[in-house]
């Protein structure tokens, strides 16, 4: 060392250092669990579920399958935004009301109700289901995707939810 | 562990002579609390770039959506109104740190030769931290960043000759609105980052050169030096820790509060600039007529040239603080002066009974539609119909408002006041007004 520069020895130079190590990693913690929190949190929040309304449920006809659609306010992030969604209604012989998901569980395409054969079917790969969502052809893994439903004071309620497509269970994303 | 790491490194990258020269500088005199003000300024500047960093991953710089991300930061976002927080009190921070570092430095006349070129970078310094105040607060969009900064753009176009070239070149255009945000933007998160980060490591690469200034005490100076690391280091951290501590507290537990937004046609709204422009904005109010131009652009520009070339103009290589008593009175007078301004100016702005910015529009209203063309307000208007001067005394009841201003009719048969077309926006601030309406 140069002549006339000293440096603090022994235990009062490691208090120095030890010292300087705790306040920076203090600093470092407290900064990085609210910037940490910050940046994940949004990336994990689930949709919030609501039941949506899609009418009147004594106007549908017994074993034909209806398109209903209804709008709901979508949040993504700070913006807000209106889309439509459209799902298949069914009311079952027995007077209960099934709800499909539109999007076909084999790889996610929309399927059609085929008026003459009295069957859904995919135009993707060729998947085909009955009126009970049943798989009667082709690549489909499960059948339709029922989605949450139940009948309050006449009115058909529903809730949205997406499943993972391709998987032989009904996983929602 | 670590120095089985260390050691590892060192091998390959040779860090020993390099850790040498970072850590073992010389300090004149030892180490000393007088010097953190400099690496107090660098860390909350850190704070500061980091905390943009993390602000920018939910803000969007247009005028459409600028306010609603901040909206979205401050409630939405977990931890979200802390990290604005600790952006909005750090700036308020870092001036602060750079003011008593450059007090520290004009006392100890460290910008003496052969330190002019840290003092003229430092000065530069200071005009980008400013450039890093004015374009932030327009960011959020609300009224109070629209009308500041309006005004702010005003002065500079008070620039005689380019002024006007000036003021479109910081809009973007002819009026204040998304073009300017987005350059305020690239100006605040790019440019003006770039800019700092290159000054900042000449100001460091120059302390490097010519060594730290030391005490002006020559026999001190000379009874040997300390090196930088340990002990130095220590009282910078402890420095660190508790203005990082007060940040934190400040951004915990005051709320930094966000304006209505910005409503360009809304001239009511009175804009109060960051305390750091204070002093200045009340300077303005002495400055009558023909002199308020030239106050908005010939001071600043004189401030910064007499800063600028402060070490030129004081030539005397003495330090000691009793042989400079002019500079020093000075500095004192010029402190004075902006403490001064800076007191009346907030003892004014307390002064004013702050209006709830709704109940300001609500009395707009009440003169739109001439309300008091039957009704009698505090002495003001007619005696036709109630006089509304204590109505609230009476009536404290919200929805009765709501529903009479609706539809008058419906809750006081008889009545003869018209239905006004009023939207629910209208409505609520015309409440809002009319609850005030009491005595007390
Ligand atoms: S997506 Fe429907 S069959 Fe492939």
């Amino acid at each position: 060392m140069e002549d006339g520069l000293s440096t603090p020895v022994g235990t009062r130079r490691s208090f120095f250092v030890k010292t300087t190590v705790f306040i920076s990693s203090l600093i470092g913690i407290s900064l990085a669990v609210p910037l940490i929190g910050y940046i994940i949190t949004p990336a994990f929040q689930r949709r919030k579920k609501e039941w949506m309304s899609l009418g009147k449920a004594d106007a549908l006809p017994v074993g034909e399958p209806k398109a209903m659609d209804y709008t709901m306010t979508e949040k993504d992030g700070w913006q807000e935004t209106q889309t439509t969604k459209g799902v298949w209604a069914v009311k079952q012989s027995n007077g209960e009301v099934t709800v499909f998901s539109p999007i076909c569980p084999h790889l996610g395409c929309g399927y059609r109700w085929d008026q003459q054969d009295r069957l859904f079917k995919c135009p993707c790969h060729g998947s085909i289901y009955d009126l009970e969502g049943t798989v009667k052809a082709g690549p489909a893994p499960r059948p339709l995707d029922t989605l949450p439903s139940k009948i309050e004071n006449g009115e058909l309620l529903v809730q949205y939810e997406e499943f993972k497509s391709g998987l032989a269970k009904k996983v929602e994303l | 562990m670590a120095s089985r790491l260390y050691q590892w490194i060192d091998q390959r990258l040779k860090l020993k002579p390099l850790e040498q020269t970072l850590l073992n500088e010389p300090i004149p005199g030892g180490a000393s609390w007088n010097y953190i003000f400099g690496s107090a300024t660098l860390f909350l500047f850190g704070l500061q770039a980091l905390t943009g960093m993390f602000l920018m991953v939910y803000y969007v710089p247009a005028t459409d959506h600028a306010y609603d991300t901040v909206q979205y930061i401050q409630h939405e976002v977990w931890g979200g109104w802390f990290v604005r927080g600790l952006h909005h009190w750090g700036a308020s921070a870092v001036m602060m740190a750079i003011g008593l570092h450059m007090l520290q430095v004009f006392f100890d006349g460290a910008y003496k030769r052969p330190r002019e070129l840290m003092w003229f970078v430092g000065i530069i310094l200071l005009a980008i931290m400013l450039g890093f105040g004015f374009t932030g607060y327009l960011l959020p969009w609300d009224q109070n960043a629209y009308w500041a900064t309006q005004v702010g753009i005003n002065m500079v176009g008070s620039v005689p000759l380019i002024g006007d070239f000036l003021v479109k070149i910081l809009r973007g255009g002819e009026t204040l609105g998304a073009l300017t945000i987005s350059r305020f933007f690239a100006i605040h998160v790019a440019f003006l980052p770039a800019a700092i980060m290159f000054g900042i490591m000449l100001h460091l690469f120059i302390l490097r050169r010519v060594g730290p200034a030391g005490p002006h005490d020559e026999a001190k100076a000379k009874a040997g030096s300390e090196t930088f690391y340990p002990r130095q280091v220590f009282m910078d951290a402890v420095v660190m820790l508790v203005v990082f501590g007060i940040v934190s507290l400040l951004a915990f537990s005051v709320e930094f509060p966000l304006a209505d937004r910005a409503d360009p046609s809304d001239h009511s709204f009175i804009p109060v600039p960051e305390w750091y422009f204070l002093f200045f904005y009340q300077l303005l109010k002495y400055a009558p007529g023909a002199w308020g131009p030239l106050a908005t652009w010939l001071l600043p520009t004189l401030f910064f040239t007499g800063l600028l070339l402060l070490p030129f103009l004081d030539r005397n290589p003495e330090r000691q603080p009793s042989s400079r008593r002019v500079v020093l009175g000075a500095g004192l007078g010029f402190l004075i002066i902006v403490f001064g301004l800076l007191s009346i100016s907030l003892r004014d702005l307390y002064a004013v009974p702050k209006r709830d910015p709704s109940v300001v529009r609500g009395i707009a209203l009440v003169e739109q539609f001439h309300c008091k063309t039957c009704h009698r307000i505090h002495g003001e208007g007619v005696n036709v119909a109630p006089d509304l001067s204590f109505v609230a005394d009476r009536r404290p009841d919200r929805d009765w408002h709501l529903q009479h201003f609706k539809d008058p009719q419906s809750v006081s048969p008889g009545s003869f006041m018209p239905k006004f077309p009023l939207n629910d926006k209208q409505l609520n601030d015309l409440t809002n007004y009319i609850l005030t309406l009491k005595s007390e």
